[in-house]
């Protein structure tokens, strides 16, 4: 892994406010995205950490503080049902990647086409891109729309929960891509409930409305902190006597599959 | 100059429609507005068209073609079910012109006898003591039903995925709505016509919830202020020579316009002013809590 | 009997009608696409509501109707989007209001000022005997303006509708697409408004679309075979119309209808989407706001 820099860092948040109407939603954000590392971020519906990709992403302005983000950002977002019936293929999806770097009035050549069929090779989803989008599993979606955060070359990935609905085998292959897309030298910003697939990455963003904690894993995932994170969704399962394993209660989803 | 027009029997007659469809209206429209069903609302209206078109024609009821209306409207929304890609607005949007296209055939055609434009946009100085009666009975039915559903429709529209664990049934309020928007039609179209009924059904509602926040209370308010604003359109009708139908519809809109434009002015004035909690003018907020996903 | 069947045709006025309908079915059959598509049904409705006063307006002083029209609509279609940037809920309540305020307006307008009532039903369920030749240049001229405008913004418009929220950071930095895909639906219902009314004018773009969605999966097949649909059901709704007596409009909304029912019944259900629940759909209207960046 690259030594970070000083001045190499992806993104810079500091003393972030940001929010709908009056009231904000999210207070006191500040952290640093370097290159190559996966930050995990934690906390519950209702937390702020779509409001933060949201922010990261230039579609809300903040109410207070900074944002610097140095490179073009890619979201991957969980798959709503409208998306489903899109009549679209994977390559299709992939293409859309390209709408920022061709002019609206031009078709996307052969180099376009290339890069996308590049990006779902990457994702091992190449000769799955004929296929209608809505037919893909769960898995292949989130790897089409990583694909698709390829194609427009972003250094800084924001992922929604991609490893939501995920069963072992898929769960496994996404991760991986993401270890190696981070050895690539992106950035990773991945929202999850996972708490013991976080310690295995390089940091981890607390957010409960505001900023619980920002650091190593191994240093900041302590029992107060998830606790400050989650309040009363987290059970502790008692282990073997050296180590405490959290888990959370299962999310309520009721507000998502909008 | 204000009792002049009341002495005459066809302006009492439409005093009287007018004062039930606003009392239906009024209080009905508080839960079409609370659960966001505006659009439907008027969809129903538009497919309930046909029915009351054959009715007429056929010499039937037209409760009994409104109820055949909602039956037919209610089995194509079901059929509909079975196309997911072109979403539900679309669909519904899909059968409502069907249908509505197929009653306009029927009432338009030169073999139909004319008048039954009044279908179209209403013919509130020609309501019969008949018509009245009809629509004295079906308000109270409404009115009452409301009464009895009142709290099972509260816990629905407030948090439909929770409702069943307090033992509402969020079936039994979509169909009674269903039902209860069909039979407030019946008694508004003889007013205001199908193309206008919308205005009655959704305008007091929507001006009352920008004045007051508890349920119970609003559809008192909106009762009233559905009558007021109709009276307001009789007495244009009356004395300006406007069409009856368009000139009642057309107060209960201008009524939602100016209370929404006072709201929105004093919003503004205290945001300027640095205030920070919503005084009793506030802006009551949705069913869904006005809550984003964060 | 050959006769009964063909006769319609070698009328002027009808013939009129029929190219003025081959004209409109490109601009119906691509628009109709994006508005099905992008859950544009309500506002294309709306769109053809709100046209009606400009109608009346046009009607009674004597300018061409389109104008009117598509003052109003705009007008609407303006005043729509930017009171909804304020407000969340009780959107549609305004919406649903604002429309039949403008339909009492057109009223109370034909009846009671221009005394123009009989031309109500025409107005606002069309006749082939107002389409006059400059209809049928407007409707030319719109259907060649939803193409040029698919080829530039097809690919902005179907990426920001997959995924709005996206849209920002795949390039798309502007609203000027979405823009441009409203104004050109109202400035397309506005050319059908002659032969369709106000009322029942998005039938001719929405239900082809929905109807041929239901068995064609990907664009391109989709916006061809919409724009065929859009020609045939227009062609056999005009001659419905004249053999009835019953206003186009009327006409090409049943028959429309009624083919889009049948293929709902008929088709396979192998070419459903995929087996997961149906979700509620929200109210896919407010999605036309939703690509517009928060801060614009």
């Amino acid at each position: 892994m690259k030594t970070a820099k000083e001045n190499s860092y992806l993104a810079e948040v500091s003393g972030l406010s940001a929010g709908y109407g009056a009231h904000p939603v999210l207070r006191d954000i500040g952290f640093r995205v370097e290159p190559g590392s996966r930050i995990g971020v934690l906390g519950p519906n209702g937390g702020g950490k779509t409001t933060l990709f949201r922010v990261l992403l230039g579609e809300l302005a903040p109410l207070e503080g900074s944002v610097t983000v140095r490179t073009r950002c890619g979201v991957v977002p969980q798959t709503e049902r409208s998306r489903l019936d899109y009549p679209v293929s994977a390559l299709d999806v992939a293409l859309m990647g390209t709408l920022g770097r061709v002019s609206w009035w031009r078709r996307p050549g052969r180099d376009e086409r290339r890069r996308a069929l590049g990006a779902l090779d990457e994702v091992g989803l190449r000769d799955l891109a004929d296929r209608q989008f809505g037919e893909l599993s769960g898995g292949q979606r989130q790897r089409v729309l990583v694909a698709r955060a390829l194609v427009q070359d972003a250094r800084l990935l924001l992922l929604d929960e991609p490893f939501s609905g995920l069963d072992g085998p898929s769960s496994e292959r996404l991760g991986s891509l993401l270890g190696r897309l981070s050895s690539e030298g992106r950035g990773l910003m991945i929202s999850t409930h996972d708490i013991e697939q976080v310690r295995g990455w390089d940091m981890v963003l607390c957010l409960n409305q505001r900023q619980v904690a920002f650091g190593k894993p191994s240093e900041t995932l302590t029992r107060p902190v998830i606790e400050a994170t989650y309040g009363p969704q987290v059970v502790v399962i008692e282990g073997d006597g050296t180590r405490e394993a959290s888990a959370i209660l299962p999310p309520q989803h009721h507000d998502r599959g909008r | 100059m204000v009792f002049e027009p009341w002495t005459q029997g066809i302006m009492q007659r439409a005093l009287a429609e007018v004062a039930l469809l606003g009392l239906v209206g009024g209080a009905l429209g508080c839960w079409i507005v609370f659960y966001e069903l505006s659009y439907s609302a008027e969809s129903l209206a538009h497919a309930l068209f046909p029915g009351l078109v054959i009715a007429s024609l056929t010499g039937l009821p037209l409760l009994l073609g409104a109820g055949i209306g909602v039956t037919v409207a209610a089995v194509a929304v079901a059929i509909l079910g079975r196309a997911p890609e072109i979403g539900r607005d679309t669909s519904v949007a899909v059968v409502i012109s069907a249908l509505f296209g197929f009653g306009v055939v029927l009432a338009l055609s030169p073999a139909s006898p004319p008048g039954l434009q009044g279908l179209l946009f209403g013919d509130v100085l020609g309501v019969s003591n008949l018509d009245l009666l009809l629509a004295a009975v079906l308000a109270v039915v409404v009115l009452v039903s409301l009464r009895l559903l009142h709290r099972q429709l509260l816990a629905v529209g407030f948090d439909r995925t929770t409702a069943r664990s307090i033992g509402a049934d969020p079936r039994l309020a979509d169909i009674a709505l269903l039902v209860l928007i069909g039979l407030a039609t019946v008694v508004a179209v003889q007013g205001l016509g199908n193309l206008l009924v919308v205005a009655v059904l959704v305008g007091p509602a929507a001006t009352a919830r920008l004045l007051v926040r508890r349920m119970a209370p609003m559809m008192v308010l909106a009762s009233l202020l559905a009558v007021l604003a109709g009276v307001a359109g009789l007495y244009l009708s009356y004395y300006a020579g406007t069409a009856g139908g368009a000139s009642v519809a057309g107060c209960m809109v201008v009524l939602y316009l100016i209370s929404l434009s006072v709201n929105a002015l004093l919003r503004w004035k205290r945001k300027a002013d640095g205030a920070t909690a919503p005084g009793a003018l506030g802006f009551a907020p949705g069913p869904s809590g006005g809550g984003r996903d964060v | 009997m050959f006769e009964t069947i063909f006769g319609p045709f070698a009328l002027p006025f009808v013939q009129r009608g029929l190219t003025e309908v081959l004209f409109l079915s490109v601009g119906a059959g691509l628009l109709g696409t994006w508005i099905v598509l992008r859950g544009l049904a309500f506002y294309s409705h709306a769109v053809g509501m709100a046209a009606f006063p400009g109608l009346v307006l046009a009607d009674g002083l004597g300018f061409a109707a389109p104008i009117g029209a598509f003052f109003t609509a705009v007008f609407f279609a303006g005043g729509l989007e930017r009171l909804s940037r304020g407000k969340k809920s009780g959107h549609d309540s305004l919406t649903a209001l604002v429309l039949v305020g403008m339909v009492a307006l057109g009223v109370i307008l034909a009846s009671d000022v221009f005394f123009s009532g009989s031309n109500i039903d025409t107005l606002l369920f069309g006749s082939l005997l107002v389409i006059g030749r400059w209809d049928v240049v407007f409707a030319a001229a719109t259907s060649a303006a939803a193409l040029v405008a698919t080829l530039v913004f097809g690919r902005v418009w179907l990426a920001t509708g997959f995924d709005p929220e996206s849209a920002r950071s795949l390039g798309v930095r502007h609203g000027l697409p979405d823009i441009v895909l409203l104004l050109l639906i109202s400035l397309s219902i506005t050319s059908a408004l002659s032969a369709a009314g106000a009322i029942l004018v998005t039938t001719l773009f929405v239900v082809p679309a929905a109807t041929t969605r239901l068995f064609v999966r990907r664009m391109l097949p989709w916006q061809l075979s919409s724009i065929a649909l859009v020609a045939a059901e227009g062609v056999l709704g005009l001659w419905l119309s004249v053999q009835t007596n019953a206003p186009p409009g009327a006409a090409i909304a049943m028959l429309a209808g009624a083919i889009f029912i049948l293929a709902l019944l008929t088709r396979r259900s192998s070419l459903a989407g995929p087996p997961e629940p149906p979700s509620i759909q929200g109210d896919q209207n407010r999605k036309i706001l939703a690509p517009f960046p928060k801060n614009y």
